[in-house]
């Protein structure tokens, strides 16, 4: 029987680098030589951009809004670097409709057009922002994606919504056996940052399963289309990013996240941060 | 709304889009509905023949599908008015907005300006289901036009500038089973008294012609316990109209004399021109009538002595509750044991309507309960079956007629879901109103000897 495949959702604060993150994990997996496949849940489209070198041209809803239900798989999947499926759900016009609703049609089209074939190794979720309703929260409903990373750092607004959002996970782990495989940090080079992850992850019952530097290297490559992996592969971030995705590879520990109170989030907020670099900028 | 949560088993109302009756009561004027295809259906079910010119499943409809949930349906619905306006020649349109418009956060309000500017008679209106019920959104369908439409002729009608001239708020269209006839005898009566009545809805009413004048009649008059509230509270801010509240639909000679009396009174406080006398005159001819019905009938009331009714029980709206009690009590001597009102009045207004009912009997506690869940009112009637002496009387709707065979009591059919009695112009209100519901009452208790 073929193995299961892993199915991974990637949540975290808009703007934290959770695309960027994605795509260069799966690059990293791909690598490795495992099948993945990427499905953008995010209005923009830009999930898939490193990994396929353009956007996307047409999106799933797209599709459905010119099409209808009748939708030819080849139409919206595309193949991108080492070989990864790529799949953007896209969404309405800012501002109307329902993005959340359309997140829930496009996975529910994927299904139903067998867009999960067994050979798949991994199927990551790159889904917007934080859970803001039902329809953010679909890849980790009924047990679509079973394992949940967030992207954070360790500014305040990035932790407050991975708080939330571990919110989300405890809400649905029971019913669909979602669970938390981490915190991934993607460094903003605040003080202590690692330190306060760190106490984060354990006060949230999970782990920081990986630091990755800033570099700017990333940026370079995502202006010219491409993962750090592709567009730099013997750069130490590159490195770095092949040793997030063995780490996700190799993860044993699955967690029910316990979210935690506004004001034990400030707390160790305090403990870890902002006492001491305001501290330090005392004694400057 | 009132704070009601849980399972209601028999709801005697409908949700916010059922509003739609109120448009299509209105003579041309056509429901444009921004809702799933089935609202429209549902609301005709529910209220049976009232299709009107362009109601339930004939009004137009955007018909939502998950393409609309997910883009926004503002483009179909522009198709929609587009192509309503190809194919109906009507003079108003009212969008009403169902719950996935709702959610979705559709901006039907810009949609609808963009046609308001092109000079064209449209209003919008927000009836998300979740929102409120459609006695609440009865108002809220009301007050859009006077907004959106009626604003728009305000030069040409000068507020108050009529000074025998009233707008009527009683009846809610289709909701009021009986809104036709009673419109039209509110109508008759108010005329006897020397005012001009703008009743807005039904065959006596003009149409739009008389919605555009709504500013120029000098006060207005709020036939009603609660619903309706705010159209009046409106007009007051906007034109200054102050208006005289009678609190429930007057049936029989006691009540509407009393509100007949309590309109001339006001009429003349705001400065109506009212030959006094003649007013009374009318008045006491429309009474004289009455009773001469009423003597005809004594000798039936006095010598009948097996089978006919000695108590009831209504589930009605809090209004019907109120005007029947009063009437069966005083001019029947059927005396109104447990009540239901069945219509979810917000609880702001519940003590004065229970106070009104008081009022009617120094001997008697008059029991009123506020259930939404006419299911459970049932269940309640049956549990005090035993407690009453003599053959009962059930009025209430069509789904009453079981619980009335279960219990060997008298039935009028008289609220909604009415699919097993047809009502056209038949009115409750003012002297013939109570004779008709005396027709009502005892046929039915002679029934029984067929």
């Amino acid at each position: 029987m073929a193995q299961e495949i892993r199915q991974i959702a990637i949540y975290g604060k808009g703007g934290i680098g959770k695309s960027t993150t994605t795509q260069n994990l799966t690059a990293g997996l791909a690598e490795m030589g495992k099948k993945v496949m990427v499905v953008g849940c995010d209005p923009k489209a830009d999930s898939t951009r490193l990994l396929l070198g353009t956007l996307a041209q047409r999106t799933v809803l797209d599709t459905i809004r010119e099409n209808g239900d009748d939708v030819e798989l080849d139409s919206i999947l595309k193949e991108g670097f080492g070989g990864i499926r790529c799949v953007e759900s896209g969404g309405p016009e800012p501002g109307v409709g329902c993005a959340g609703r359309g997140i829930i049609t496009s996975i529910g089209l994927l299904e139903q057009e067998g867009a999960y074939t067994e050979d798949l190794d991994y199927v990551f979720y790159d889904v917007l922002g934080d859970v803001v309703c039902g329809g953010f929260a679909m890849p980790m409903r009924e047990g679509k994606a079973k394992e949940i990373y967030i992207v954070a750092s360790g500014e305040m607004m990035a932790l407050y919504a991975a708080n939330n959002i571990s919110k989300g996970i405890a809400k649905y782990a029971k019913k669909s056996g979602v669970r938390l495989g981490g915190i991934i940090c993607n460094s903003r080079n605040v003080d202590r940052e690692k330190d306060l992850l760190e106490a984060f992850a354990k006060e949230l019952n999970t782990q920081l399963i990986y630091f990755v530097p800033r570099d700017n290297v990333v940026q370079r490559a995502e202006i010219n289309r491409k993962t750090v992996i592709q567009y730099d592969p013997k750069s130490s971030q590159a490195t770095e990013y092949r040793n997030l995705a063995q780490a996700i590879d190799k993860n044993q520990l699955f967690t029910i996240p316990t979210p935690m109170t506004q004001e034990r989030l400030e707390e160790i907020l305090l403990e870890f941060g902002l006492m001491d670099s305001l501290k330090d900028n005392y004694v400057i | 709304m009132a704070n009601y949560s849980g399972l209601i088993e028999q709801e005697r109302y409908t949700c916010a889009i059922g509003a739609l009756q109120t448009v299509v009561a209105i003579r041309h004027a056509v429901p444009l509905l921004h809702s799933g295809p089935g609202c429209g259906s549902m609301i005709a079910g529910f209220f049976e023949r009232s299709k009107g010119y362009a109601g339930g499943d004939t009004s137009p409809c955007t018909a939502f599908t998950e393409k609309e949930v997910v883009f926004g349906g503002i483009e179909k619905l522009r198709h929609n008015i587009e192509n309503t306006y190809k194919v109906l020649d009507t003079d108003l349109q009212v969008v009403l907005t169902g719950c996935t418009g709702g959610i979705v956060g559709d901006d039907v309000e810009s949609l609808v300006m963009e046609y308001q500017d092109k000079g064209k008679p449209i209003v919008w209106v927000d009836t998300p289901g979740f929102k409120s019920n459609n006695l609440v959104a009865h108002s809220s369908v009301v007050n859009a036009i006077i907004d959106q439409y009626v604003s728009r002729f305000e030069e040409e009608n000068e507020p108050r500038s009529e000074r025998n001239t009233v707008n009527l708020f009683a009846s809610i269209p289709y909701q009021d089973p009986f809104w036709k006839g009673n419109l039209r005898e509110y109508k008759r009566l108010l005329e006897g008294l020397g005012l001009k009545v703008n009743v807005l809805f039904g065959p006596e009413s003009e149409g739009v012609k008389e919605w555009q004048q709504i500013p120029r009649a000098n006060f207005n008059i709020l036939v009603s316990p609660w619903y309706g509230k705010t159209i009046v509270d409106k007009l007051k801010r906007e034109y200054g109209q102050d208006y005289f509240w009678f609190h429930y639909p007057p049936i029989g000679a006691n009540a509407t004399r009393e509100f007949l009396e309590g309109v001339l009174t006001f009429a003349v406080e705001q400065g109506a021109k009212i030959d006094s006398g003649k007013a009374f005159s009318f008045i006491d001819a429309e009474e004289n009538s009455y009773y001469e019905e009423i003597d005809n009938l004594a000798s039936f009331l006095l010598e009948f002595r097996y089978g006919l009714p000695k108590y009831v029980h209504i589930l009605h709206d809090a209004g019907y509750v109120t005007g029947l009690s009063r009437f069966l009590l005083h001019e029947t001597g059927i005396v109104p044991v447990e009540q239901y009102v069945v219509d979810n009045t917000p609880a702001k207004y519940q003590e004065q309507i229970q106070e009104t009912i008081r009022s009617f009997s120094g001997k008697r506690d008059i029991g009123v309960t506020f259930l939404p869940d006419a299911g459970l009112a049932q269940q309640k009637i049956r549990e005090v079956k035993e407690k009453h002496d003599g053959k009962g009387l059930i009025i209430g709707s069509s789904w009453d007629g079981d619980l009335a065979k279960e219990l060997d009591d008298a039935y009028v059919c008289a609220a909604h879901p009415m699919e097993l009695r047809l009502v056209l112009t038949t009115n409750y209100v003012g002297f013939t109103g109570g004779l008709r519901v005396i027709e009502d009452v005892y046929n039915t208790a002679l029934k029984i000897y067929e």
